[in-house]
């Protein structure tokens, strides 16, 4: 009886992970079939060999290795700076004393109500008026000097770590640049890697403002241009699921490589509100 | 850098009588300056560690808010000089179909996503609060969705529910049914798109949920089965109601994502077919850099601002009213 109620268990919990697993797979399986079999076979069957025309047709269209290029510096500048800022402004909000800290940090914590849409056309004629449109600049500027809601989920971590350190470390006229970079890097370690995912995932997927920004190919990013492909090969889905897939393959290897940070970081952005 | 080894509290205790015999002397002056010194000291001392970070909430956020807030009140199209314009894009607005039906289509897309997303979020979270071998690995399939690019994961699900070659057909026609054309039939496309968010982030929620389950003591569920109440009473008499914070933060934080849908809608349908997916997020879009109108487009964006700051505010409100328990 018990081992019954437990088989189905696990039944049950195999096929909701068929749900939500299924979809990956699947691009996977039409990525690696020829056109001709994607179309006469049922789309949940194996391909027969790998095939990875589709993969090279897409990867040797004019520029896609380009946007996937354009994706990943914009992605690796604005993690780079949003979270280094980001730890820089959450120390001074946590550990800092000065005028006017609490109610600059209230400001910070009301823009987080703020739509990204309210501010999308006000900073597209902000870039037009600096001439920034169609740079990289462009399309991280806004969200590289760090973001209201990191800085706030770093804050809340380094509050809660021990004070003791820190008195001890001024006593000992260790600056506030050494008690950051050798005390608060290494001992909010957890809240850093949630801050970097956070910032990686974003840029990584971010659409509607480099779709806006950005007209010319020269600047098109990975999530603009398999848009794009979607309208223009409309029923060659072989072509366009690897394309996809090409943006989904970095977001699997660092969701496999950092499965328990992922999980225990989301939880400590739930927690720690 | 700096020992900070050793014993902390002596070194501590070191440095308080190093401070004491500091302030015997000369520090008794220094009470007596002015404090505004120190505070420009300390502002000094913190001003690097903050510019980089209010330089971009002020270029970035603040002002931006501002410049809308103006342009609601221009009729432009980025080109030609603004044109002042008062009241007259919010009343446009008002009278402007198309921005009511977004916003209503906006609502039924809330709808579609929330309260199903939440639900499915909930019974994982019920599958997987116990302690059984493995189930790390299935909490880790569930979350996969969450780490995807919503753009390519639209163009993934629009194949799956093509009408012709699309899997779900397929499976349905094994059962003897003939599938509609999901994403070209103004019933079924909204749905559809809610869907994918549903898929994309009830694993993410179900994490919050887990650990909000992980905080009510065990004691409270062995104390109620003696009471003789069974599993289902348990989970509406003692775990949802100790869910209360966890459920304000997810539906507060899942309904303002929701509002703003753009990405999936963008890949799936471009708003239609007709106007059946044409969310308030694609109008303002469609708005703004197709049409260049951009005073209009200020205008909607202020209002989907106000319609989200309303719910939000209406969900504190009903969380408020409702009992919560403190458990210690």
């Amino acid at each position: 009886m018990r081992t019954l109620r437990y088989t189905v268990f696990y039944i049950c919990l195999t096929l909701i992970a068929v749900v939500f697993a299924g979809p990956y797979v699947l691009a996977f399986f039409g990525a690696l079939k020829p056109p001709a079999d994607l179309y006469s076979s049922s789309p949940w069957t194996l391909p027969h060999s790998f095939y990875t025309g589709n993969f090279r047709t897409i990867l040797f269209s004019d520029g896609f290795i380009r946007y996937l290029g354009n994706t990943a510096l914009v992605t690796a500048v604005l993690t780079v700076g949003q979270v280094s800022f980001g730890v820089l402004a959450a120390y001074a909000f946590a550990r800092l004393e000065f005028p006017g800290r609490d109610a600059l940090f209230s400001v910070y914590l009301a823009t987080l109500m703020v739509p990204n849409i309210v501010t999308i056309v006000p900073l597209y004629t902000m870039m037009r008026q600096f001439h920034l449109t169609n740079t990289y600049w462009a399309i991280f500027l806004p969200y590289v000097l760090g973001t209201p809601y990191t800085i706030f989920l770093m804050r809340q971590y380094f509050m809660s770590l021990p004070s003791e350190v820190f008195a001890a470390a001024r006593v000992d006229g260790a600056s506030e640049w050494r008690i950051l970079t050798r005390l608060v890097i290494p001992m909010g370690r957890p809240i850093i890697i949630t801050a970097t995912l956070i910032a990686f995932v974003f840029g990584w997927n971010n659409f509607l403002w480099p779709l806006i920004v950005t007209d010319s190919n020269s600047r098109q990013v990975l999530t603009v241009s398999i848009a794009a492909l979607q309208s223009s090969f409309s029923e060659q889905w072989n072509l366009v699921l690897a394309a996809s897939l090409v943006a989904l393959i970095p977001l699997l290897v660092v969701f496999a490589l950092f499965q328990k940070q992922i999980v225990r970081s989301i939880q400590l952005s739930g927690v720690n509100r | 850098m700096t020992r900070i080894a050793g014993p902390r509290e002596a070194r501590a205790d070191e440095a308080g009588r190093a401070r004491g015999l500091r302030e015997g002397g000369p520090a008794r002056r220094a009470e007596r300056r002015p404090g505004w010194r120190r505070r420009i000291r300390s502002l000094a001392a913190a001003t690097p560690f903050i510019l980089p970070s209010l330089a971009g909430v002020l270029l970035f956020l603040v002002v931006p808010v501002i410049i809308v807030l103006v342009l609601s009140f221009f009729q432009w199209n980025f080109l030609t000089p603004p044109h002042f314009v008062g009241f007259a894009n919010f009343g446009t607005m008002t009278r402007d179909y198309h921005v009511f039906h977004a916003l209503e289509t906006t609502a039924f897309y809330v709808l579609w996503n929330i309260p199903i997303q939440t639900l499915m979020a909930l019974g994982l979270a019920v599958l997987l609060n116990r302690k059984l071998p493995a189930l790390g690995l299935f909490r880790a399939l569930y979350v996969l969705p969450y780490m995807s690019t919503p753009v390519a994961m639209a163009v993934v699900w629009s194949w799956m529910f093509n009408g012709q070659s699309g899997l779900v057909n397929h499976l349905l026609l094994l059962a003897g049914i003939h599938g509609p054309d999901w994403l070209g039939s103004t019933s079924t496309a909204l749905p559809v798109v809610a869907m994918v968010s549903n898929w994309q982030y009830a694993g993410y929620n179900m994490l919050f949920f887990l650990a909000g389950m992980q905080t009510i003591p065990p004691s409270l569920y062995e104390a109620a089965s003696i009471d003789g109440a069974g599993p289902v009473k348990r989970f509406f008499r003692i775990t949802l109601p100790l869910l209360n914070p966890t459920l304000l933060f997810v539906l507060v934080t899942d309904v303002i994502g929701s509002f703003q849908i753009f990405d999936t809608v963008y890949v799936m349908t471009q708003g239609g077919p007709g106007t059946a997916t044409n969310v308030i997020n694609y109008q303002i879009y469609s708005t703004g850099f197709r049409n260049f109108d951009v005073g209009s487009a200020s205008a909607m964006s202020l209002l989907l601002f106000g319609v989200i700051l309303v719910v939000t505010l209406a969900q504190f409100r009903f969380f408020r009213s409702r009992t919560t328990y403190e458990v210690s």
